[in-house]
C-alpha cells in the first residue's frame, strides 16, 4: 500500500487518500481526507506539503482533530487540565489520573498560522493591551476568550519563575480577566555550590538537590489540585505507570529521531519530524492514540531506512534547528532550500528525555522539571545543543527567532557564539514569524546561500 | 595602588541593601544612566534598554560585585552576559515570582544566605545577628524621588510602572511643567520600590527574617499572582488622592507592558500611557506634547 516516499500537496493527498482507502486502507475515527479540515478554517494546510505516507497521514489528522477529543473528553465527564507552560511535566501527572485530560492552551500558539491570520485571535490579544511585542502565544488570549479552539479548562496551572516574561505576563492577564490559575515555581536552575549536594538532571544538566527539593514541593500543590479535580489518589504506582507511558512515547521519539535525523537519506520531511515530537509534550489530548501514531510512524521510518529510500538528495545540507517556526511552512522551505533537518531543539529539549524510574516518582517529575533547557543559562542550553550536534552530525546550524519573544534577544547570540567556538560551524540567525508569506523570498536566499556554505565547506 | 572596592553594585528592589551593609560591604543601587558604549550588552531588537544599560553601567563600575536578580527574564539572561563578559563576580539572585506559599518565602530567605556567603567570599564578614540587627535600624534604605510640594493648583498625578533610568526621570519634570505634581511615585525606582518599615519586636527576635520579610512584600508586576500590587496601588492612590495616572514602561518589557490595559480597566482615573526605547533623545518634544494634552485634559 505505501508508495515511494514523495512530498505532495493537499490536492495530491486527497487523490492519494482516495487511492489508499480504495486499496483498502483503515483509518481511527479522527481520520478522513487532510483537505476536510480547511473547511474549519486551517487555510494554511493548502500551502504546505506533506509526506505521502499513511503514517503521516494519521499523525495530522491525530493534530488536527484535538479540539474534538477534548470535547468528547468532557461529554464522558472527564476533566480538563489547562497545563500551561511547563512542557512536559502536568501532563505527566495528569494522564496518570484516567478521568483527567491535560492539554497545553499555548498550543494556540500555532493557531494564527494554521489559521492564516483569520480567526481574530492576535486583534483580541491586541485590544486586550497584548500587542506584537509578545510571542504569537499571545493567540492563548483570543482563544480563551472566544472558546473556539478548546474547552475552557477545569483547572488550569501555569509554572512560573524561571520562565519567558512573555508567557508569565499573558497568563497573569488571563488571571486578571477572572480565570483562575494555579501559579506553581521553578526557579532559575543553577549549578550546586561548595557544601551543596550537586544532582545530575536527566540530560545532563545539573542542579542542586536543594533545588530539586523545592520543585517537588511546588509540584506536590499540583498533584493535590489533580487529585481534587479527579475526586481520586494519585499514589504512586500509579503515577509510575503513568511515568511509563509518557517514556514509552519519549523511547518511540527517541528512535523516530535518531533514524529521521541520521539515517542516509531523510526517511521523514523535517515538518512531520516537528509535529511528530510536540506530542511528547502534550500527547494530542489522548495519550494511547499517541503511542499508536508514534508506532506507525516509526514503522515506516524504519521501513524506509530498510529499503534505502527517503525524501531529498542524499547530499542536502545537514542542518540542526533551534526554536519552533511560528510558520509551519518554513520547514517545507529548508528543504526546498537544499538542507535536511539533523537535530533540532524546540525548546523542550526535556520532555524527550526519559523519566528517571528508578527515584521517587516525584523526585523524578521535579528533576524533568529542572532539566528544562530555558529554566537555565542560555550557555547551558548552547552546551546541550552542541553535544546533540556531535550526535547527530549536523553541518550548519539554524537559529529561529520567535518574534516578540524575550528570550530571542540574546540567546542566538549565545548559542552562536558556542556553535562557532566549539565546531566552527556555521551558524544563521532568521526570524520566522506566524505567517512568511511577505519574507519568504528573503528567507530563502538567506537558507540556500547557507546549503551553498555547507557544500563549499565540504569540499575545503 | 588603588584600594579594591568594596562597593556592591544592584539595581533590583528585592535585593536589601541592609543585608549588604551588615556584611562590611558598601551597597550601590545602581540606575543606569545609561552609559555610551556598550561593553557587555548589546543594542538588539527584543532586549529592554533598562536590561541592557543596567548590564553595561554595571560591567563599567569598579565594583567588588554585581548581583543580578531572577526579577523577569531579561535580567536573568543578561546575567548570562555579566558572569562572561566581565571580570567582576556576578550573582544571581532567585527571586520567586510566587509569593503566597511558605516555600517561597523560605527559598527567598534561603537565598539570602546564599547572597551572604557570596559577600563573604569577596571580602565581607558574615554578620552576627546584632550586627545585622543594628545595620537594620542605621540603614535609611533606597531613598526614592521626593514627592513635589503641593501648590493649591497643581493636578495630583500618579506615576505607575517598572524602573526609570536616570535619563527619563524628566518625565517628572514634564509632569510638573505642564502642571502635574508628583504625589506619588509607583514605578520600581521610586515608593513602590521600597521595602516596608522593619518591625522592631520582630527585628529584635530574628532580623534576618525581619529583613527577608520586608523585601519580600515588595508588590511588582511580575509576582504571580500581582494580586498585591493592586492592593498597594488602591491603597496609596486613595490616600494621596490622585487624579491622573502617568504609566511608563520600556519596550520589551512585557511584565509591564502587559499591565496597561489591565490597569486601563481597573483604576477608574485617566491613564495616559509611555513608553520608551532608552535610547531615543528626541522623543521629549513628543513626550512634552503628550504629557500637556493630557494634564490640560485634567485641569
Ligand atoms: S515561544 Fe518563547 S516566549 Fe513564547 S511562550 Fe514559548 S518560550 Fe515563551
Ligand atoms: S524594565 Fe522590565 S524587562 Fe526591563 S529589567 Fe525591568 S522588569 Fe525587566
Amino acid at each position: 500500500m505505501n508508495a515511494e516516499p514523495r512530498k505532495i500537496n493537499l490536492e495530491q493527498w486527497d487523490r492519494e487518500y482516495a487511492r489508499l482507502r480504495a486499496a483498502g486502507m483503515t483509518e481511527p475515527v479522527y481520520g478522513g481526507p487532510l483537505s476536510r479540515h480547511v473547511a474549519d478554517g486551517d487555510t494554511r494546510l493548502l500551502k504546505l506539503r506533506y509526506d505521502n505516507s499513511p503514517a503521516a497521514l494519521r499523525l495530522w489528522n491525530f493534530l488536527l482533530t484535538e479540539e474534538d477529543r477534548l470535547r468528547a473528553a468532557r461529554d464522558d465527564g472527564k476533566k480538563l487540565v489547562g497545563a500551561m507552560k511547563d512542557l512536559g511535566t502536568v501532563p505527566v501527572m495528569a494522564y496518570s489520573l484516567d478521568n483527567l485530560v491535560a492539554f497545553y492552551p499555548d498550543g494556540a500558539w500555532w493557531i494564527p498560522c494554521v489559521m492564516e491570520l483569520n480567526t481574530g485571535l492576535l486583534q483580541i490579544a491586541d485590544s486586550l493591551g497584548i500587542d506584537e511585542s509578545f510571542c504569537p502565544v499571545r493567540a492563548m488570549l483570543g482563544a480563551f476568550i472566544t472558546e473556539a479552539h478548546f474547552p475552557l479548562p477545569d483547572l488550569l496551572t501555569c509554572s512560573v519563575g524561571a520562565t519567558c516574561d512573555d508567557f508569565s505576563a499573558i497568563a497573569q492577564r488571563l488571571n486578571g480577566l477572572g480565570h483562575p490559575i494555579l501559579w506553581w515555581e521553578i526557579p532559575h536552575r543553577r549549578p550546586a555550590e561548595n557544601g551543596e549536594q550537586a544532582v545530575t538532571l536527566p540530560g545532563g544538566f545539573s542542579a542542586p538537590q536543594s533545588q530539586i527539593d523545592f520543585v517537588r514541593s511546588e509540584l506536590s500543590r499540583v498533584k493535590a489540585a489533580l487529585e481534587e479535580l479527579a475526586s481520586r489518589s494519585l499514589d504512586d504506582d500509579t503515577l509510575a505507570a503513568g511515568i511509563a507511558k509518557a517514556n514509552l512515547v519519549r523511547e518511540l521519539l527517541a528512535q523516530l529521531r535518531h533514524l529521521a535525523f541520521t539515517a542516509p537519506l531523510c526517511p521523514m520531511p523535517a515538518l512531520e519530524m516537528l509535529i511528530a515530537e510536540m506530542l511528547a509534550i502534550h500527547f494530542c489530548s489522548d495519550q494511547d492514540e499517541t503511542i499508536l501514531v508514534l508506532t506507525d510512524l516509526l514503522a515506516e521510518v524504519t521501513r524506509r531506512v530498510a529499503a534505502g529510500t527517503g525524501h531529498l538528495p542524499a547530499d542536502a545540507a545537514r542542518i540542526f534547528w533551534v526554536n519552533p517556526v511560528a510558520d509551519l511552512q518554513a520547514m517545507n522551505l529548508l528543504e526546498d532550500c537544499g538542507g535536511r533537518m539533523c537535530g533540532t531543539e524546540y525548546l523542550f529539549a526535556h520532555a524527550l528525555d526519559p523519566i528517571p524510574t528508578t527515584i521517587p516518582t516525584m523526585e523524578a517529575l521535579a528533576q524533568m522539571a529542572l532539566a528544562d533547557p530555558m529554566v537555565g543559562s542560555a550557555f547551558d542550553r548552547a552546551a546541550r545543543i552542541v553535544a546533540d550536534i556531535r550526535r547527530f552530525g549536523a553541518e550548519a546550524v539554524i537559529v529561529s527567532r520567535i518574534p516578540g519573544a524575550s528570550h530571542c534577544a540574546l540567546e542566538g547570540e549565545i548559542i552562536g557564539q558556542v556553535v562557532r567556538e566549539t565546531y566552527g560551524l556555521p551558524v544563521l540567525e532568521i526570524e520566522v514569524p506566524s505567517i512568511t508569506d511577505a519574507t519568504q523570498a528573503t528567507l530563502r536566499t538567506r537558507l540556500e546561500a547557507l546549503v551553498e556554505t555547507v557544500k563549499d565547506r565540504r569540499e575545503r | 595602588m588603588t584600594e579594591p572596592s568594596r562597593t556592591i553594585v544592584y539595581t533590583c528592589p528585592y535585593v536589601p541593601a541592609e543585608w549588604i551593609a551588615a556584611h562590611g560591604l558598601q551597597p550601590r543601587r545602581l540606575i543606569p544612566l545609561p552609559t555610551d558604549g556598550a561593553t557587555v550588552a548589546p543594542r538588539v531588537e527584543g532586549l529592554c534598554p533598562y536590561a541592557r544599560a543596567f548590564a553595561n553601567d554595571a560591567a563599567a563600575e569598579n565594583a567588588a560585585g554585581i548581583v543580578v536578580t531572577t526579577l523577569c527574564d531579561q535580567m536573568r539572561r543578561v546575567y548570562d552576559l555579566l558572569a562572561r563578559g566581565t571580570r567582576t563576580p556576578t550573582f544571581l539572585l532567585n527571586v520567586p515570582k510566587t509569593w503566597q506559599t511558605v516555600a517561597a518565602q523560605r527559598m527567598y530567605l534561603e537565598e539570602l544566605k546564599r547572597l551572604g556567603r557570596f559577600l563573604v567570599r569577596l571580602g565581607g564578614h558574615a554578620p552576627s545577628y546584632n550586627e545585622l540587627a543594628e545595620t537594620m535600624t542605621q540603614h535609611v534604605g533606597w531613598a526614592a524621588s521626593a514627592i513635589s510640594p503641593v501648590h493649591d493648583a497643581s493636578v495630583p498625578i500618579a506615576v505607575v510602572g517598572g524602573p526609570l533610568m536616570q535619563r527619563d526621570r524628566i518625565l517628572f519634570d514634564l509632569i510638573e511643567e505642564s502642571g502635574g505634581r508628583i504625589a506619588l511615585d509607583a514605578t520600581e525606582t521610586g515608593r513602590r520600590g521600597q521595602r516596608r518599615a522593619f518591625d522592631r519586636r520582630r527585628l529584635t527576635e530574628n532580623p534576618l527574617m525581619e529583613l527577608a520579610d520586608a523585601y519580600f512584600s515588595i508588590p511588582d508586576a511580575s509576582r504571580r499572582p500581582n494580586s498585591e500590587l493592586y492592593s498597594w496601588l488602591k491603597n496609596e492612590l486613595t490616600q494621596t488622592g490622585v487624579r491622573g495616572v502617568v504609566f511608563h514602561h520600556y519596550v520589551w518589557c512585557d511584565a509591564w507592558r502587559a499591565e496597561l490595559a489591565r490597569l486601563k480597566e481597573w483604576v477608574g482615573l485617566p491613564v495616559l500611557g509611555l513608553d520608551s526605547d532608552g535610547h531615543d533623545e528626541t522623543d521629549v518634544a513628543r513626550l512634552r506634547t503628550r504629557i500637556r494634552a493630557f494634564l490640560e485634559m485634567l485641569q
